[in-house]
């Protein structure tokens, strides 16, 4: 019996599907139809390209292998509808009645007490179904509130993202890193969580300045110590006492470190979009907040 | 090729694993096989979104992710209202964006007309509509509206309420209900004749 | 050399035949294997300088080229690209040699292939050092490099095959499937990875896709294919039986052709979700090929796996059999819900990973080089103490990594569950076990250096057998006589 063919022959055909499962079908999938991506709710186009000071900056976080122990990609267990009572109308005992006899949930409702605060979740963690219907009974009403959308899970708990990642958060990218590990902190959206470029350059050139007890190692070879001839430099790092160089020195960013700040600076996913909604905080309808012409 | 080679004389050991091949697969193994196969079959019908490239765990179907979209699923009211607006009734002049036309018809984003703490200057106009001279954000319009009051009152609430709180606008009023039409409705009665600006800032806004 | 030496060829294969395919092996073999030994230790030694890193974080940072980024992809890569993938190769080679009952077809040819291959490397791990990495976990060697090693692979893959293809056994016993299905798959995955990501860059985060693919491809499908086929043909020659079924053996193959391939793409990956459970549920389905291995090998072995005569390539075999249930079991088992977010993103899973390349495929391909070596090159050191200790460093020392890092894994993973718990706290956690698995790297770059010492060994003394012919044949036939 001769199976060299056969062996071939299975071979070919075990590769080739999963070949087509995991290399054709999603290029099919996102390769193309991603581009149009925008978000639901808003006007604004996302994702953007990234600047091109960020895209230099990827290539040193590539460099440097940043990827080994930073992930760039949020998780999520699951989602929270909650109902915000922004408005109480004229008739509260009204909106209590029907909140009550909507049997959302609400087990006692009181016009005072819903009064009181506002706004203030009424309904926490219930049904989308209910928090509608909660939000048409209260309209009826004379009152208003909101639906509120939230992602829940341990990385949106540390404050790492707003929602889950997905796909359409990397549309841009080449070389895209998500890394497997965490021995630091997650980045998908650290441009968002730590805004302060000159934090970063700080943590990139002495973790434990800003950190206590980082286990990142320091990335000095970045930054040059050079002697002030004149004016300090404006870009000179401010060091906190014990890790700034001696007198008449000052330790400045390359263009390495720049490029990798401003590609820190760039991550940023906090945008909700279909597959991923979340309710983004904005200014609650509440009366004080409208843009309605004093009287 | 060697020599020796030429006839294959196979140590007892390799001679013996080529003819002999063992005993069958047992049968326990495939009935597992197969009871791992079912379990992936549920496993995958459970969490796989079926090839939807829009599913992300931990959701599980499109019809989940339409529900929990914000503003959209969320606010059914004030969707109604885009779509009134839309229709073409009050874009046809105000346009889709709210800017109106420059010297023709006025905008409604930031519009000091709309953005009245109460509505019942706006809510008359709507239903009733207006000619003749007016000034908004600064600047003199002459032309006349058409009145509405053919629309219903959730209709027309929910027009001004998504005129009222476009964000997109910058508009941040607060809603119109239903009710508060309907009191209008009564309260002016069967009026033919437009107002006029005049005539509506006479009337005190919150009646 | 002392009588009692269990490696020294049996007198069933001590036959002509056998002794001159082994020996039409022995250029393409030295070249393979004294390279890869090469490369462990330096994938050991380049371990132990990122894992130091955990013990003083400015352990040499100062320098671009010996920052944790560089020098921990250097370790890996070397480890699968240096050793394990041209020790599978060598091993393959002389299955298919032996099995087809030929000499190997032009081995100078397979010997360029090798030296290709391992320049291919060497430019690669360079590259990585001065920062010119392709930033694909699993994928780092840049362009350069990796179109040597690719033609390297294609010049050894293709002589392979010839040598299959003028085989005067027709008849395919079931080591060879592994081996015939690993040599086509490695050039199919290689180059898609390569064209869809550094070629002709596809964008976004199906570059991640193909990655995982890739790696699943390589890391399951690839070693367990030419692991698989070493371990079933050696242990029923190492214990003087035959293999208990060929059947079981097509099982195991089959259900790594069609469910190994897909694994490899994480649960909570930024993919819509029919990915990751596609990827669950073949990587569960693998349970099956494990059953099958674990059954026909035990049978085989019968009462022999107990008995303390195993000789010690034997012992690296066991080992690597052991190792491999464990990794893909600790692959599983990571997936069921409860537990993947306890091990996501921890060590656990760089635990799972080293299990399944070193303790798994590399103890496998050094039991197999000791088996090989004496008899392709007539020199006989494999019984020395030197593989013995060796074998009891690098077990001790994958087992004590392995535990360490796994325990460590899963104590980082419960505390990044619990928000409540800061991140400084959950990082300071995991240094303990880090530590500790940094005590593993060092007994296994001793067990590596003493593996590289005897190859080296064995190098002086062909070199010295080509400078004087007839003292050192005679020596040679002595030691293989005795």
């Amino acid at each position: 019996m001769n199976y060299g063919p056969l062996i071939f022959l299975a071979a070919f055909i075990g590769l080739s599907a999963s070949w087509f499962g995991f290399v054709l079908t999603p290029q099919i999938q996102l390769g193309r139809a991603q581009q149009a991506t925008n978000t639901v709710n808003t006007a604004q186009l996302y994702p953007i390209a990234r600047p091109g000071l960020a895209q230099e900056g990827l290539e040193v976080y590539k460099a440097n292998g940043c990827f080994y122990c930073h992930s760039q990609q949020v998780g999520q267990t699951g989602t929270q509808v909650n109902f915000i009572l922004t408005e109480i109308g004229t008739n509260p005992v009204a909106v209590a009645e029907g909140l009550l006899t909507a049997k959302v949930g609400l087990t006692n409702a009181n016009a005072a007490g819903l009064s009181a605060g506002l706004p203030k979740t009424i309904l926490r963690n219930v049904p989308i179904g209910d928090a509608k219907k909660a939000a048409k009974v209260t309209r009826d009403n004379g009152a208003s509130g909101t639906v509120e959308v939230v992602a829940v899970g341990p990385d949106i708990a540390r404050g790492w993202g707003i929602r889950r990642s997905v796909a359409a958060d990397y549309l841009y990218d080449s070389t895209v890193m998500l890394g497997s590990q965490r021995v630091g902190p997650d980045l998908a959206n650290v441009g968002a969580r730590l805004p302060d470029a000159n934090w970063h350059y700080r943590h990139l050139y002495v973790p434990r300045s800003v950190v206590k007890d980082s286990a990142m190692p320091a990335y000095s070879y970045l930054f040059k110590t050079r002697k002030i001839e004149g004016r300090p430099s404006p870009d000179a790092l401010q060091l906190d006492e014990g890790f700034a160089p001696e007198n008449g020195y000052e330790i400045v960013p390359t263009d390495e470190a720049k490029a990798l700040v401003a590609y820190l600076l760039s991550l940023n996913s906090s945008t909700p979009l279909f597959e991923a909604p979340v309710t983004v905080a904005t200014a609650p309808a509440a009366p004080a907040q409208t843009n309605s012409p004093a009287q | 090729m060697s020599s020796p080679l030429n006839q294959p004389q196979s140590s007892p050991a390799e001679a013996s694993q080529s003819q002999r091949r063992g005993p069958a697969v047992p049968i326990w193994l495939i009935v597992f096989l197969f009871l791992l196969l079912y379990w992936g079959a549920l496993y995958f019908d459970a969490n796989g979104g079926w090839f939807s490239p829009k599913i992300y765990a931990p959701y599980r179907d499109v019809e989940e992710l339409t529900a929990l979209q914000p503003g959209g699923g969320g606010n059914e009211f004030f969707e109604l209202g885009k779509a009134v607006y839309n229709r073409p009734t009050c874009s046809a002049c105000h346009q889709a964006s709210g800017q109106g036309s420059p010297g023709q018809f006025p905008p409604l984003a930031g519009s000091e007309w709309v953005l009245e703490e109460q509505p019942g200057r706006i809510i008359r106009l709507v239903l009733y509509g207006m000619h003749g001279p007016v000034t908004v954000k600064g600047q003199q319009y002459n032309s006349s509206m058409v009145p509405w009051n053919v629309l219903s009152d959730e209709e027309v609430a929910a027009v001004i309420t998504y005129v009222r709180q476009n964000k997109e606008w910058g508009n941040n009023a607060s809603a119109v209900t239903p009710d508060q039409v309907k009191a209008i409705r009564e309260k002016v009665g069967n009026r033919t004749q437009p107002f006029t600006a005049d005539e509506l800032m006479k009337i005190a806004t919150n009646e | 050399m002392n009588a009692s030496c269990s490696t020294t060829p049996s007198a069933a294969e001590n036959d002509s035949t056998l002794r001159v395919i082994d020996a039409s092996c022995r250029p393409p073999l030295v070249f393979l294997f004294c390279g890869a030994a090469l490369w462990l230790v330096v994938a050991w030694a380049f371990a132990l300088i990122a894992g130091l890193k955990f013990h003083s974080p400015n352990f040499l940072a100062n320098c671009s080229w010996l920052t944790y980024g560089r020098v921990y992809p250097v370790s890996t890569n070397a480890l699968l690209y240096g050793f394990a993938i041209p020790a599978g190769l060598g091993v393959g080679l002389w299955i298919l040699a032996r099995l087809g009952r030929t000499t190997v077809v032009q081995p100078w040819i397979i010997a360029f292939g090798a030296k290709l291959w391992h320049f291919g490397v060497f430019v690669g791990l360079v590259e990585i050092l001065r920062g010119n990495s392709t930033g694909f976990e699993g994928l780092e060697i840049p362009k350069a490099g990796a179109i040597l090693m690719f033609l390297g692979y294609m010049l050894i893959g293709i002589w392979s095959l010839l040598t299959l293809y003028v085989r005067t056994e027709r008849t395919l016993s079931a080591p060879q499937w592994f081996i015939i299905a690993a040599l086509f798959w490695f050039p199919w995955i290689f180059t898609t990875a390569h064209l869809l990501l550094t070629v002709f860059p596809v964008r976004g985060v199906t570059q991640s896709i193909i990655v995982w693919w890739f790696s699943g491809n390589l890391r399951f499908v690839w070693l367990a294919l030419v692991g698989l086929g070493a371990i079933f043909y050696l242990t029923p020659l190492l214990m003087k039986r035959t293999l208990h079924s060929e059947y079981l053996a097509l099982f195991t193959f089959w259900t790594i052709i069609l469910f190994a391939s897909w694994n490899g793409i994480p649960q909570g990956a930024p993919v819509p979700a029919w990915m990751p459970a596609l990827s669950t549920v073949t990587t569960v389905l693998t349970l099956v090929t494990l059953l099958t291995f674990a059954v026909n090998i035990y049978r085989t072995c019968g009462n022999g796996c107990s008995t303390g005569q195993n000789p010690v390539e034997g012992k690296f075999i066991a080992f690597g059999s052991i190792a491999f249930v464990i990794a893909v079991l600790m692959s599983i088992v990571g997936l069921l819900r409860e537990l993947n977010p306890l091990v996501s993103f921890t060590w656990f899973t760089v635990a799972q990973a080293d299990l399944n390349v070193f303790g798994f495929f590399s103890m496998t391909m050094i039991g197999a080089i000791l088996y090989i070596t004496p008899r392709v090159t007539g020199f006989n050191w494999a019984c020395s103490n030197k593989a013995k200790a060796s074998f009891w460093l690098a077990a001790a020392g994958i087992v004590l990594y392995t535990v360490s890092l796994a325990a460590g894994g899963v104590m980082q993973g419960v505390k990044l569950n619990n928000p409540q718990i800061a991140f400084n706290e959950v990082s300071r956690a995991s240094l303990m076990p880090l530590r500790m698995s940094t005590l593993g790297q060092l007994l296994i770059l001793t067990a590596s250096v003493l593996l590289l010492w005897n190859l080296v060994g064995v190098l002086v003394r062909i070199v010295k057998a080509q400078v004087n012919p007839v003292n050192a044949n005679s020596v040679a036939a002595a030691e293989v006589k005795s």
